[in-house]
């Protein structure tokens, strides 16, 4: 199984070079059965990492691109009536795949927005009083710009809630940016990918993953910092419940891939800014910030 | 708004306002008393039956009863009593409406007032430790009101550290904050307690039974020897006016500094006298006062008089010398000294004249009238005949039986006959010795009249023919279990402690000796023996005494925040122990752990920076996140890392680098 993953990191790190932490956390989210923000200015490479993933998990993947003019039936699907029987049969949107990219979802409305984001928590599509489940896995990669850039509607916090994970990509530092630039076309490379984990084998992965052993020590140390969330003025407001529970969650899948069985607090530290910096509030908006003090004042033990 | 409060806390708060309010019994009025129970006790039942608790118009109602309660005892709300009063009805009312946890604060603040107003009627060692212990009832409600799941007797036991902590603190502000004097009209309004003492008239006929109380009047405390038991006159009153049956003082206010200075010999008697609180202003001093400080004057009559209130406990340091001459005697002196109501009546001159008292030199006339007391069928007695018309006649030739009023009275009246300056002089005579503190302590039972004498060439001196009548009132003390059933006067005879109910006596001294040392040191701890006090130390003025206060505090409180940050460390967890005990050691090589860095990560730095110690280092670690993390602990590996650490700590010693 770790094998499984450590293959899987590898060609993903073949693909998208020089961002191995941000790939890492982007496969934790996937094996804790979260959903994923990536939030960066264009063309660093949200597209492809998430192209890549798809198809290294051999998931079945669709891109939707969000524009202001998107509908809600475009992403969901829509009834159309069928003349031969004489009633109406439902065609289903782009949202009915394994892994949907959501390509810079803070540009359409939110009505669409929301569209996508409740069948997310849902994990099934009701239209016209008729229920449809998702497939499963059932895993959303939704990129945005920066909200300062023109023509985004930010997503509210609500909504950002329903994500496990925001990463930032940022810059290639040199020598990635130099392979980058030296090397073959990337969509050359991403279509000669193999599957590395298929989906059975996912399933069994995202099964094991919550059966990582957590110690009273360690629920010791993330009550710290969600209180810590909580009573310090350096925070709007705190972290909710339900974000404790998606720290715990991502922490033990970040375990998982450092093939322990037992969460220890840096597991806790390592997926902390991209699991709490789009659920806090601060000065800015850079989730690493966000979460320095937590990491600098919040003692283990 | 908070949710309503927990069930449990009420009821401790409950019980400990029923604890604060019970000593004022006391002195509340019984409606006040019972109206405070009233309200509590129907609180308490509004615990189980909410329903029951009155409604805004009934508190109104239930207000203005208080109220009035209030205003038909005192007229008025001001004063200590009124004042007292008026915060234990409101905090009776404010019983009736606990709605949200700020109203538990309230009342509990409220509470302390109480708390503290009882000090203002009570100030024994007993009652301090009674409000002490409140004090931590209190304190232990409000860690109630704080704690998710309150316990009793966790409350209890958080709140007697608070105090022990607090004790420090309020020691070192007990000494040296400056004590500020009570303005005078916050004791106004105040009825004088009715207080055990002298009276400035004597009126022995009209008395069949002298009163006794065991109340203590004084304690005095010697720096060297003591006098002996018959030397011990502590001096009143001088009474020298009478009309036949009533003595008082004389209406002529002599000048010292008219007098010859009283000439002394012998050794000086060196004491401290600690004046329990009384209506007068007089001191108690042995006979004769020479050296006293303010705020002690001495009249005419060698009287200590003392311009310090009264009412309050207050300690005086004074020398007196035991043989002395007072020398001449002034006009007005020798007028009032030689007064008499009347002309004597034939029985008396014929007694004077048989003892001589026209023929024969004063000393001669005394000798013989006291053996006359003596050999004579005299008695000495506290629950003497009624005396009605000319009771120095009827005593000394009918009834016979009389205390030390009786006996002085009869004397000077006869010395006056005999144109011999004689003069009656009240005090206490005696006092019981206390081994355990090294003091003596006056009762009111020592109460006393004797007579003075004015001589030639001798000055005044102390005649006592209480002593020739009963020499053991005198040299023993008198038994005062016995007295109390006013029948026979038993005097204690030598070593008659030495019975059954030795240790209570034992116990009673020990208990009068702490008693002692908490008076003179903690309630009479005023502004004069503050200076005093602090002055031992070189600290002179009020700026110098609030540099150090501020300096002791910031110096305690730091210790204390220093323990409380620092105890931090002091787990239960025993593998954490070992773990801080390997990081201990590192810090000493100059590795210090971030709190909030992980173990692994904690390893990774000892590997760059020592790497030297990678190796145990990160066997240490494992076991420990193996421990602390770990799904299932094992105490083979809690033994593991316990012998690890300390292979480590001692295999690595501190290098000097």
């Amino acid at each position: 199984m770790h094998n499984a993953i450590n293959q899987l990191l590898a060609s993903a790190n073949q693909i998208i070079l020089g961002k191995d932490h941000k790939i890492r956390l982007a496969v934790c989210c996937l094996l804790a059965r979260g959903h994923l923000l990536i939030e960066d200015i264009p063309g660093v490479g949200k597209t492809t990492l998430a192209h890549t993933l798809a198809k290294l998990l051999g998931l079945h993947y669709q891109r939707i691109q969000f524009t202001s003019d998107i509908l809600p039936a475009d992403i969901l699907g829509t009834s159309v009536f069928d003349s031969a029987n004489n009633s109406f049969k439902f065609h289903p949107g782009p949202v009915f795949n394994q892994m949907v990219l959501a390509d810079e979802v803070n540009r359409a409305t939110p009505k669409a927005q929301s569209a996508l984001l409740e069948a997310m928590e849902e994990q099934q599509v009701t239209v016209e009083g008729k229920t449809y489940p998702l497939p499963n896995p059932f895993f959303v990669i939704a990129t945005q710009n920066p909200s300062h850039q023109i023509g985004t509607f930010p997503l509210p916090e609500s909504q950002l809630d329903r994500f496990l994970m925001r990463i930032e990509l940022g810059y290639p530092d040199y020598a990635a940016e130099r392979a980058l630039l030296a090397g073959q076309n990337r969509q050359h490379l991403l279509e000669s990918l193999d599957v590395q984990l298929p989906p059975q084998q996912l399933h069994a992965i995202q099964q094991a993953v919550t059966n990582i052993h957590v110690s009273p020590a360690l629920l010791d140390y993330c009550q710290a910092l969600i209180s810590y969330t909580r009573t310090s003025p350096e925070y709007t407001y705190g972290l909710s419940p339900r974000g404790g529970l998606a720290l715990l969650r991502a922490a033990k899948a970040w375990a998982y891939i450092n093939q322990r069985d037992a969460v220890i607090p840096e597991d806790v530290q390592a997926v902390l800014a991209a699991v709490a910096g789009h659920r806090l509030r601060a000065g800015n908006n850079h989730s690493e910030a966000i979460v320095a003090p937590l990491l600098e004042k919040v003692a283990i033990h | 708004m908070t949710a309503s409060p927990n069930q449990n806390v009420l009821i401790f708060l409950l019980t400990s306002i029923a604890l604060i309010v019970l000593p004022h019994f006391y002195h509340l009025p019984i409606s006040i008393f019972g109206f405070f129970y009233l309200l509590l006790g129907w609180r308490l039942a509004g615990l189980w039956k909410p329903a029951w608790l009155p409604n805004r118009w009934l508190v109104f109602l239930l207000t203005i009863i208080g109220l009035s309660l209030i205003y038909l005892q005192h007229q008025g709300i001001f004063g200590r009593d009124a004042g007292t009063h008026l915060f234990i009805i409101a905090l009776g009312l404010k019983l009736m409406e606990i709605k949200t946890e700020r109203d538990l604060y309230l009342i509990t603040f409220l509470a302390f007032i109480v708390a503290a107003s009882q000090f203002l009627y009570e100030q024994s060692l007993l009652m301090a430790g009674y409000i002490l212990m409140v004090c931590c009832t209190l304190i232990a409600t409000l860690v109630s009101i704080n704690s998710r799941n309150p316990e009793p007797w966790l409350a209890l036991k958080t709140a007697s550290t608070i105090i022990l902590q607090a004790l420090p603190l309020a020691i070192v502000l007990f000494i040296l904050f400056p004590r500020v004097e009570a303005p005078r009209w916050m004791l106004l309004n105040d009825r004088q307690q009715a207080r055990m003492g002298l009276s400035d008239s004597m009126e022995p006929g009209s008395i069949s039974e002298l009163g006794v109380s065991t109340e203590l009047a004084f304690r005095v405390k010697f720096t060297g020897a003591m006098p002996p038991p018959a030397q011990r006159y502590w001096r009143g009153p001088v009474l020298t006016q009478t009309d036949g049956k009533r003595w008082i003082p004389s209406p002529h206010h002599g000048l010292e500094a008219y007098m010859d200075k009283p000439v002394t010999t012998g050794t000086p008697y060196q004491y401290t006298l600690l004046m329990e609180p009384q209506n007068k202003n007089w001191v108690f001093a042995l006979d004769l006062p020479i050296e006293f400080t303010e705020p002690l004057e001495r009249n005419a009559n060698y009287q200590l008089i003392t311009s310090a209130n009264p009412d309050k406990r207050s300690e005086y340091k004074i020398t007196s010398f035991p043989h002395y001459n007072t020398g001449y005697i002034t006009r007005v002196e020798y007028k009032d000294a030689t007064q008499l109501p009347d002309t004597p009546s034939a029985e008396i001159n014929a007694l004077v004249t048989q003892l001589h008292g026209f023929d024969q030199p004063p000393e001669q006339f005394i000798k013989a009238l006291l053996s006359h007391f003596r050999t004579e069928d005299f008695h000495y007695t506290l629950t003497p005949p009624v005396m009605e018309d000319k009771p120095i006649e009827t005593f000394l030739f009918k009834t016979r039986y009389g205390f030390c009023s009786h006996y002085a009275s009869a004397f000077v009246y006869l010395m006056r006959v005999a144109h011999i300056p004689a003069r009656v002089v009240t005090g206490y005579q005696g006092g019981e010795f206390n081994p355990v503190g090294q003091f003596l302590e006056i009762h009111q039972y020592d109460a006393h009249a004797w007579t003075e004498v004015w001589l030639e060439g001798k000055g005044w001196m102390r005649i006592d023919p209480t002593a020739a009548v009963a020499p053991e009132r005198i040299e023993k003390n008198i038994n005062v279990d016995a007295l109390a059933t006013g029948e026979t006067i038993q005097f204690a005879t030598e070593g008659g402690n030495q019975n059954a109910f030795a240790w209570l006596t034992q116990a009673r001294q020990l208990w009068s000796n702490v008693d002692y040392n908490w008076q003179r040191w903690v309630i009479n701890y005023n502004r004069s023996n503050q200076q005093k006090f602090l002055a031992n130390f070189g600290i002179g003025d009020i700026k110098t005494m609030m540099y150090w206060m501020i300096a002791i505090l910031s110096g305690i409180s730091a210790i204390l925040s220093f323990f409380l940050l620092y105890q931090k460390p002091k787990t239960t967890d025993q593998a954490l122990r070992h773990y801080q005990r390997f990081c201990r050691h590192l810090a000493k090589h100059g590795l210090i752990r971030n709190p909030s860095e992980g173990e692994t990560a904690f390893a990774e730095r000892i590997k760059a920076t020592l790497p030297q110690l990678a190796q145990p280092a990160q066997h240490i670690t494992d076991i420990f996140i193996r421990l602390r993390y770990g799904r299932a602990s094992h105490d083979e590996d809690l033994r593991l890392l316990g012998k690890s650490v300390k292979e480590f700590t001692q295999e690595n010693p501190l290098k000097k680098h």
